[in-house]
């Protein structure tokens, strides 16, 4: 207790010191700014003809040529609405039967050799196929997302609920709490951070299985986007649309990271105090 | 700073081209796009016949999509693929320095196939309806587009649906009315489904095929401008074995079946079958030396006489990848074998420039395609 107080007691010292002025706001440019820098050496050194490397300015050009006309903004919202019904859908399904696996030893062997069957192929192996079954529509690229979001989101779940301490189980099963009140008050909030982990990976695995969708067959997305760009020969649009998925496959996990922060605030205060 | 100088120096070298992928010891690489398949079978039978050998080429396939083999062979990593002649002109419109050297499909293979029952009697029946395609890009697109631009509509008078490259398995569940398709490949195996009961309600089909209206540039050897500068005798020595593996496929198809068992896993094969095409590609070559003098028309007439005889025999099953081999015959013979047009390049020009995959024609369309590495035909 004493050493917990001077803990405390010195943290908030710290905190109250002037801190000097940090530079690492700066950290997460820098390695995008490196790595522009080394593509116009590149291009400069003509280590590649400009149709297998193009110029960052070329790129730039072609950038503000497919937004100002419409097509980017198009074929991004198109895999960007697959992108999240899949997340939707599959973190919804991953999470509700890796709470019935994590729950019941009978459904976990039931299900779990399956599941990780399913989980071990590929999803480029049966993408066809969900194409003939479903239609070249969204609802192909949906469930794509979706199947590739799911197993994440199970495992996590699974992991999380189980890693509540049983001690702390039986304490409550002791004061006779309720199944749902065992589950807002003690699993939902020991399992958070692991399901926040899985939904963050899934995120950007979810843009993945939308584009994985569009290569296959489609007639709009950014997967299609950058298929028509190849067969027209023109790489400075490819690459346009691949920086624009890494782009929205790094908003999405940024907003999973803010959603991080807001409900495990209850973590850093504990830790805290 | 001298991390950040060992960074830079060493993303520089994993960055580094591979230039002349091509060593001086003879390997080269034939990029092919699909898959191995017994439509590759001058290939194969180029290289079990020793002709690429004897020719002092140590030659290895690849495959993938025609893009990447395009820029493979335009950056100068791979030397020689089979490309269609329109990846060709729209590559060539984004600098891509490559040439067109041997028109292996004489007749361009796409079409549209539907069930004869469709009530879909001519091209013009087609609008309105909902006609399938493997994705808006490559020879089906660019070819629907030009039967249908012969027939007077365009894509907006139909229901185009991209259905990837399952043809046969969304025609026969009535996911579309029609398909673009390859007249040599998926018209067969649709009937072979319905022959088996696994079609629907289809029980024949009738095919339109482009090369009916519209004389376009299909597949062929491509290489690059500096290939052709610098190693001439390479490319003509290339184009001379495909050539001798083509004659002998269209000349012996029992026996080039046989040899592309090697290369292809999933050709239908029994002890029965392979007996049957062991003993009729004896009999074939034989046959060839006896009549040195046979015309092309006589060939044809031994396939069609081995066609119906097999037929007697042995089932759709086992004969559907034979059958897809002599349909691409009928596509490739020609009473010159190679040889590329000026009027199809045009034609197939003007169908890419009208679907918008190039802004204008080239300053210089026959700087596209050359003849001069034909085998000479004496």
């Amino acid at each position: 207790m004493y050493a917990q107080s001077i803990l405390t007691q010195l943290r908030r010292q710290f905190s109250e010191r002037p801190r000097p002025l940090s530079l690492r706001w700066l950290l997460p440019v820098v390695m995008p700014l490196a790595l522009l820098l080394l593509w116009q050496l590149v291009v400069m050194l003509e280590l590649y003809p400009s149709f297998i490397i193009p110029a960052p300015l070329s790129v730039w050009e072609t950038f503000v040529e497919v937004l100002s006309d419409g097509r980017l903004l198009m074929h991004t919202s198109v895999t960007l609405t697959q992108t999240l019904a899949g997340l939707l859908i599959g973190a919804t399904a991953g999470m509700v039967l890796g709470y019935a696996i994590a729950k019941s030893a009978n459904i976990d062997a039931l299900l779990s050799p399956i599941i990780v069957a399913l989980q071990s192929t590929p999803v480029v192996a049966y993408a066809p196929l969900l194409v003939i079954w479903f239609g070249s529509g969204i609802t192909s690229k949906i469930i794509t997302s979706a199947l590739i979001v799911f197993f994440p989101m199970l495992l996590n779940t699974v992991v999380g609920l189980r890693s509540v301490p049983p001690d702390l189980r039986d304490v409550l099963r002791l004061v006779n709490a309720s199944r749902l009140q065992l589950f807002t008050q003690l699993e939902a909030p020991y399992a958070l951070p692991t399901l926040l982990g899985g939904l963050k990976v899934s995120a950007t695995l979810a843009v993945i299985g939308s584009v994985v969708g569009e290569f296959v067959s489609a007639s709009a997305g950014l997967g299609w986007f950058i298929n028509d760009a190849r067969y027209n020969y023109d790489t400075p649009r490819v690459f346009v649309t691949v920086l624009t998925l890494a782009l929205i496959a790094r908003l999405l996990y940024g907003a999973v990271t803010v959603l991080e922060t807001r409900f495990l605030k209850w973590q850093k205060r504990s830790l805290d105090s | 700073m001298k991390r950040l100088v060992l960074f830079v120096l060493s993303a520089l070298l994993f960055a580094a081209p591979i230039t002349n992928a091509q060593d001086d010891s003879g390997a080269q690489t034939l990029f092919m796009t699909f898959i191995p398949n017994v439509q590759f079978s001058p290939v194969y039978v180029a290289l079990e016949k020793g002709y690429f050998a004897e020719a002092d080429i140590d030659l290895a396939i690849e495959h993938g999509d025609e893009p990447l083999g395009v820029d493979l062979i335009a950056a100068g990593e791979r030397q020689f693929g089979l490309i269609s002649g329109e990846q060709l002109l729209t590559a060539r419109a984004q600098e891509r320095p490559v040439v067109f050297v041997y028109e292996w499909f004489q007749r361009y293979p796409i079409g549209v196939v539907t069930s004869v029952d469709s009530g879909i009697e001519t091209v013009a029946d087609l609008r309105g309806r909902r006609v399938g395609i493997p994705g808006r890009f490559g020879a089906s697109y660019s070819g629907l587009i030009a039967l249908l631009s012969a027939n007077g509509l365009t894509e907006q008078d139909i229901d185009l649906q991209e259905i990837g490259f399952n043809a046969p398995e969304v025609v026969c569940i009535g996911g579309v009315e029609a398909s673009t398709i390859y007249v040599n490949n998926e018209p067969l195996q649709i009937l072979n489904r319905a022959a088996a009961g696994d079609c629907g309600d289809i029980t024949d089909v009738r095919v339109f095929a482009v090369a009916d209206d519209a004389d376009m540039v299909s597949n062929g050897i491509i290489t690059n401008e500096e290939t052709i500068a610098t190693q001439p005798e390479l490319v003509a020595s290339l184009v001379g074995a495909f050539d001798a593996g083509l004659r002998d496929v269209i000349n012996n198809p029992a026996e080039a079946y046989l040899l592309s068992l090697g290369y292809v896993e999933s050709l239908p094969i029994s002890d029965e079958l392979r007996t049957t095409l062991e003993a009729a590609a004896t009999e074939q070559s034989e046959w060839l030396l006896a009549n040195p003098d046979a015309t092309r028309e006589d060939i044809a007439a031994r396939r069609a006489d081995l066609d119906t005889a097999l037929r007697e025999t042995f089932s759709d099953d086992d004969l559907i990848q034979f059958e897809v081999l002599l349909s691409s015959i009928d596509l490739w013979d020609a009473d010159q074998l190679g040889l590329t047009e000026a009027a199809s390049w045009e034609v197939t020009q003007t169908t890419l420039v009208e679907m918008g995959f190039m802004e204008t024609p080239l300053a210089d369309l026959s700087a596209a395609y050359t003849n001069d590495f034909l085998p000479s035909t004496e």
